[in-house]
């Protein structure tokens, strides 16, 4: 079931960044709600959840947008690398590893998939795109994250039951 | 860890396999039915969205203010295209009868109207999705124009129902273009650059540049018909000792808010046609 939310999740977040979105630039981007969405899946719901979140989410994305498909999908991939730090985070407080997890994701989604459209042949304005597409997006993904991270945390509370291996709210054995 | 490995190499795998698909269009039909179940939503999160623009674009009551803007824009838009097609025509005549050519009269020119219904999300693609397709008789190269007939891009990629048009002002966009000048032209090359939009390059030194001046398409190369107004010249990048200027442009057309386009079908770019 929870996939089904998330794929319904990852449908609507990529229509509306293609649609209404386009009218919302801030220093020249937009905010990447896929990538936040996955990001904060990954730092709130564990990597094993993102292991199919993210395949789910490049995969689909591509097939509505006009990336060859398979690039986001392979963009989104270091995110649920990063994730691992959550097998070793001590605490349940996820908001600022999520907020890494979005920035760093940002930038390893963006060299990725110039990379790959280089490799088939567009034109990719290398300078420019990591100064001014970039490191913008980078901040606005950052800027956007809680408008995503809080209705999914209330998400993840609302369906991820107590671990018994957990001892308070903050300390895990 | 292992598990981990294992999951890296079936995405690369798959997402790889995914791309070479892709660049054979293999996989056209199915992002052809993704669309398709996608654009009626698109389509209304695209009209809800422009009024919650038109709010945060300014103060209370401003809505109005912008859209009374844009019709002026898109007026003063047609008539530059006038303007531009008319000087055009003037410079073309006196050349044709400096050159006791015949004057050769361009097709009636058949126009498709297509619907926006995605702009590409990506930050270095810029490129909008339209609701025509192949079954519409679209091929890639096709040339599209704005509602006020200024250039918007060319068709890039072609489902059955869909199509993916590249923006002039996309980085992978190339135009041969045109300055008029006061009694002369200067050709150039206008093409997309992510930090002005749109860049005029390699118009000849001697080219006497100036703001407001209109760019129009210049037919070289085949691939687009002559005079389709482009935009206007905002700034001229002075370089004494260069051999080419450079200037920074404004698309004529509103290419942020793109909602109806019309797609020259008459016209058959030369990479379109045989040899």
């Amino acid at each position: 079931m929870k996939y089904v939310i998330a794929l319904a999740a990852i449908f609507f977040l990529t229509a509306f960044s293609s649609s209404a979105l386009s009218y919302g630039r801030l220093w020249g981007v937009r905010p990447d709600l896929l990538l936040v969405f996955v990001a904060c899946w990954a730092a709130l719901r564990g990597q094993g959840e993102a292991m199919v979140v993210a395949p789910l989410a490049g995969f689909l994305r591509d097939l509505m947008t006009s990336d060859p498909v398979g690039t986001s999908a392979l963009a989104l991939a270091p995110i649920v690398l990063l994730a691992a730090y959550r097998e070793f985070n001590p605490t349940d407080l996820q908001f600022l590893p999520a907020l890494a997890l979005v920035a760093v994701g940002t930038l390893a989604y963006g060299i990725i998939s110039m990379t790959v459209l280089t490799a088939v042949g567009y034109n990719v304005p290398w300078y420019d795109a990591l100064l001014r597409h970039l490191v913008p997006a980078v901040l606005l993904n950052v800027l956007v994250t809680p408008a995503i991270y809080l209705p999914l945390r209330w998400f993840t509370a609302a369906t991820v039951p107590v671990s018994p291996t957990r001892i308070g709210p903050t300390v895990r054995l | 860890m292992v598990r981990m490995l294992w999951w890296l190499l079936a995405v690369a795998g798959v997402s790889i396999l995914g791309i070479l698909l892709s660049q054979q269009r293999a996989l056209d039909p199915v992002q052809n039915l993704t669309l398709l179940a996608a654009s009626p939503l698109e389509a209304g999160l695209f009209d809800l969205g422009e009024p919650v623009a038109d709010f945060f674009g300014g103060i209370v009551n401003r809505g109005e203010l912008v859209r009374e803007n844009r019709q002026l824009r898109e007026e003063v838009e047609r008539l530059q295209a006038e303007l531009a097609q008319q000087e055009d025509a003037a410079l073309r005549i006196q050349e044709l009868e400096g050159l006791l050519e015949v004057k050769k009269g361009r097709p009636q020119q058949t126009l498709l109207v297509a619907e926006v219904i995605a702009q590409d999300p990506g930050g270095v693609k810029e490129a909008i999705a339209i609701d025509r397709g192949a079954q519409d008789g679209l091929e890639e190269g096709m040339v599209v124009l704005s509602e006020g007939a200024s250039l918007v891009g060319t068709v890039t990629r072609v489902l059955d129902d869909f199509s993916w048009v590249t923006l002039v002002t996309d980085p992978d966009s190339a135009v041969n273009a045109q300055v008029l000048l006061a009694d002369s032209l200067a050709r150039g090359v206008a093409s997309g650059d992510l930090r002005n939009s749109l860049l005029l390059d390699m118009v000849p030194s001697e080219a006497d540049l100036e703001e407001g001046a209109l760019v129009t398409t210049s037919g070289l190369g085949g691939n687009y018909p002559r005079a389709l107004l482009i935009g206007s010249v905002v700034a001229v990048d002075e370089r004494p000792q260069a051999l080419f200027q450079k200037a920074t442009l404004e698309p004529a057309a509103d290419l942020s808010r793109l909602e109806t386009v019309l797609v020259l079908t008459s016209f058959i770019p030369a990479r379109l046609q045989g040899p």
